[in-house]
């Protein structure tokens, strides 16, 4: 069968088939007509036209999408190159499919043997779209019916950030801090877990991530007093094999004999605990809300995690670990292999539950250095070493960000303005970025034939003010009282191409009024795909930030692209189109526009959103 | 049968004067307030013209135009988290909106006084077995001054 791939995808059939277990080799005959061959299902490490010096770490997804990220090393990067800059302009709506939940679509679509898998925001219905048959066609619709309870304590939406397959089965969260498994092919449920408990604000809104046999499961309420923790549960049963806390004793972070963190800083025992006052860290936060990533050859896994609780800093003197933390640990037992925290004392709410991107580069005369990029929600990009937790490089991408002038490379400590630390009853005026970030959890792409990261960033300052505080279970645990505004320089959002190795940017493409929140694709064809919070869906050149091709879908975009090959070969771009989340909030009809505070302090910068887009619950397939 | 139902009536209506009374708070004739953390502040409002008592009269904010009561409602407000959800001046977020036209369980500061008190879906606790009658009314004076001159911090 000829090859359908254009070059220099093509290229890359013949050298397929990285091992990786189950997830991605285990793939079940689809049950439609066989109409594409094993290539598309296959595996890709070594891409044609890669640059020198990179190597990716994670096979990447070649036809179908199965993991949030693509690839485990979360570069959202696909080898498809049939749609490439000199035809990108034909593309076409080709079909569109209404969930019927408008509220925020954060995440993406599975792909998965010629079926789409859209899980919606709360109820969390799972949509099987048949893509042998036109016009999106329903195979089935799978309702776990989550509690009703859980949309009263959701901090930021009732979103969700997608699924992933192994083992014939879609595995996600759902709001009520439950995960399920669903099978694939039938829509059947396979098991169901109860993780959290949102009597004490526990929700579950990330995107669950299958390592080996286990699947990753983290957990929101980070404005709720919650304890943040990951737990891996059993791929086959749902059963729980451990689950690591963010804060608390060195036992119930899982620190032990294995534990080697890079800086003197965070080596002391017990520091969950012991950089808290009294017992606050069981209120301590540090959630895991965003996205997880999986080094194969090392056997580790990486994430962030969220603020510490309570938003006021005087209320808990210390270091607050492990939030605003970068956290590596062996998948098979949890143990953590090493740590750091990116912020002391976060002053700011900057939750630190950003993607982070694997990628082997040249490093200032290292071949190849096995790289951790973690785009920070502080307006930093940090380079780190992902084998020791070395930080290697933290640059600003967001100009204006001013709460810190730089890090101190020796001890991995930032150089803070103390000017900017917010304080108990005392109104700290033009810090940035804004609690909303530099950039927020939507997800940035790699391209390795460009060797660039694609960054959907914010430009969004805050006014800050340290309230007392009162934990009541079930009720937010702020502390704060927010006022965010547009930061200088005349745009509020930025999509930025930049150079991880040479810390700058290359390029921006900038948005006048509102922050980008929609995550980004990059592609073989060097193409970068992104939405808008205002609807429209583009495709840029991935050199040069040329605009190619945009289209006005019906709402806001806060989700992010995939790409896929169709049965009939052809490549498939999806974008999800319902604006939401907590800076889309203000879009919602029970959001006032007059209160700048309402919101976390978020509708400041985005008071004119309802003026440009509404709700929305659309899944949009482009193709040519 | 009207009989029954005045007569039923009264007899709810006197103990409510009694427990109203004893709290110090409202003067609401039919309000039955029992304050101080017991759980069970509530109003009775017209159930429908049949067979419930229509006829009640809605109850006013015995703290009506009250500044101090406003403040403190206000200071109540950040204080129990309501801030958190309906925003930092009531704007929304989590929560609805509280300056918007749309009330969802109603606008009458009874019927906010019963919202506070009893819980409403989708988040809202029951807040009549924490606060007392008074601060329940505080928070309602708070939150029927929203968008008019008298709220007492204006974004």
């Amino acid at each position: 069968m000829p090859s359908r791939l254009d070059p220099p995808a093509a290229l890359l059939v013949a050298s397929v088939l990285a091992v990786l277990g189950v997830s991605f080799l285990g793939c079940k005959a689809s049950a439609g007509p066989p109409v594409l061959p094993s290539e598309r299902v296959g595996a890709v490490t070594n891409l044609g036209g890669t640059l020198p010096g990179i190597h990716l770490v994670s096979p990447l997804p070649n036809g179908d999408w199965r993991l949030p990220g693509g690839d485990y090393a979360n570069t959202r990067f696909s080898p498809l190159a049939q749609l490439k800059p000199d035809n990108v302009s034909n593309l076409r709506v080709l079909t569109a499919v209404s969930t019927g939940v408008p509220h925020g679509h954060e995440g993406q679509p599975l792909i998965v043997d010629n079926t789409m898998y859209i899980v919606t925001p709360y109820p969390n219905n799972l949509i099987a779209i048949d893509l042998t048959k036109p016009s999106g066609a329903v195979r089935f619709i799978y309702q776990p019916h989550p509690d009703p309870r859980a949309v009263g304590i959701a901090c930021c939406d009732i979103v969700n950030r997608g699924a992933s397959y192994a083992d014939g089965k879609i595995i996600y969260n759902l709001l009520d801090a439950v995960t399920v498994a669903v099978d694939a092919r039938t829509g059947v449920e396979v098991w169901r877990t109860k993780v959290g408990n949102i009597d004490i604000g526990e929700t579950t809104t990330m995107a669950a991530l299958v390592v080996k046999d286990k699947v990753m499961v983290g957990v929101s309420g980070g404005e709720m007093g919650v304890r943040g923790w990951l737990a891996a549960l059993d791929v086959a049963t749902g059963k729980e094999i451990w689950r690591g806390y963010s804060t608390g004793p060195d036992k119930d972070v899982l620190i032990g004999r294995e534990f080697h963190a890079f800086y003197e800083k965070d080596r002391a025992p017990d520091q969950g605990t012991s950089t808290w006052p009294g017992e606050q860290w069981k209120l301590g936060g540090g959630t895991i809300w965003g996205w997880v990533s999986y080094d194969p050859e090392l056997d580790l896994i990486y994430y962030g995690t969220g603020n510490p609780g309570v938003w006021d800093p005087d209320l808990r003197p210390g270091d607050n670990k492990w939030s605003c933390s970068i956290i590596a640990r062996r998948p098979q037992d949890g143990h953590v292999v090493w740590a750091y925290q990116l912020v002391p004392h976060d002053h700011h709410d900057y939750d630190e539950i950003m993607e982070n991107i694997l990628v082997d580069m040249d490093w200032k005369g290292t071949p190849k250095r096995k790289l951790l990029l973690h785009p920070g929600r502080s307006g930093f990009m940090y380079v780190l070493d992902r084998g020791t937790g070395e930080l290697l490089s933290a640059e600003k991408f967001v100009d204006s960000t001013n709460w810190a002038s730089g890090y101190d490379l020796a001890t991995g400590l930032p150089h803070e303005d103390p000017s900017k630390h917010t304080k108990l009853g005392q109104v700290v005026k033009d810090i940035c970025p804004s609690s909303t970030g530099g950039k927020e959890f939507v997800p940035s792409a790699f391209s390795p034939l460009t060797g660039l990261l694609y960054i959907p960033a914010h430009n969004t300052c805050m006014n800050y003010e340290g309230l007392e505080a009162n934990y009541i279970a079930g009720t937010p645990y702020l502390g704060a009282d927010v006022k965010m505004y547009p930061g200088p320089g005349g745009f509020q959002g930025e999509l930025v191409a930049w150079d991880p190795v040479r810390a700058k940017k290359v390029w921006g493409i900038r948005e006048q009024k509102l922050p980008l929140y929609s995550g980004v694709l990059a592609t073989a064809g060097n193409l970068v795909f992104y939405g808008t919070m205002d609807g429209y869906f583009r495709a840029v050149d991935a050199r040069t930030g040329t605009l190619l091709y945009q289209f006005h879908t019906g709402s806001g975009i806060v989700g992010d692209p995939v790409t896929y090959l169709g049965p009939d070969g052809k490549q498939y771009v999806v974008i999800y189109s319902g604006v939401g989340g907590w800076m889309g909030a203000v879009a919602s009809p029970d959001v006032s526009a007059d209160d700048p505070y309402a919101a976390l302090g978020v509708v400041g910068a985005m008071k004119d959103l309802k003026k440009v887009t509404g709700l929305g619950d659309t899944v949009y397939v482009f193709g040519l | 049968m009207k009989i029954i139902w005045a007569l039923s009536f009264a007899v709810l209506l006197v103990g409510a004067c009694r427990r109203g009374g004893e709290e110090n708070a409202a003067e609401g004739q039919n309000t039955v307030g029992t304050g101080r953390g017991s759980g069970r502040s509530v109003i009775n409002q017209p159930l429908g013209p049949v067979p419930g008592p229509g006829d009640i009269a809605p109850v006013a904010n015995p703290l009506d135009g009250d500044r101090g009561a406003r403040q403190e409602g206000r200071t109540l407000f950040v204080r129990y988290n309501c801030y958190g959800c309906h925003g930092g001046r009531a704007g929304g977020g989590m929560g609805p909106s509280l300056r918007d036209p749309s009330w969802l369980y109603g606008s009458t500061p009874d019927r906010i006084f019963n919202s506070i008190a009893q819980g409403r879906g989708h988040g809202m606790p029951s807040w009549g077995g924490r606060l007392d009658e008074k601060q329940i009314w505080e928070l309602t004076a708070y939150v029927s001054s929203l968008r008019t001159p008298e709220e007492p911090e204006v974004p």
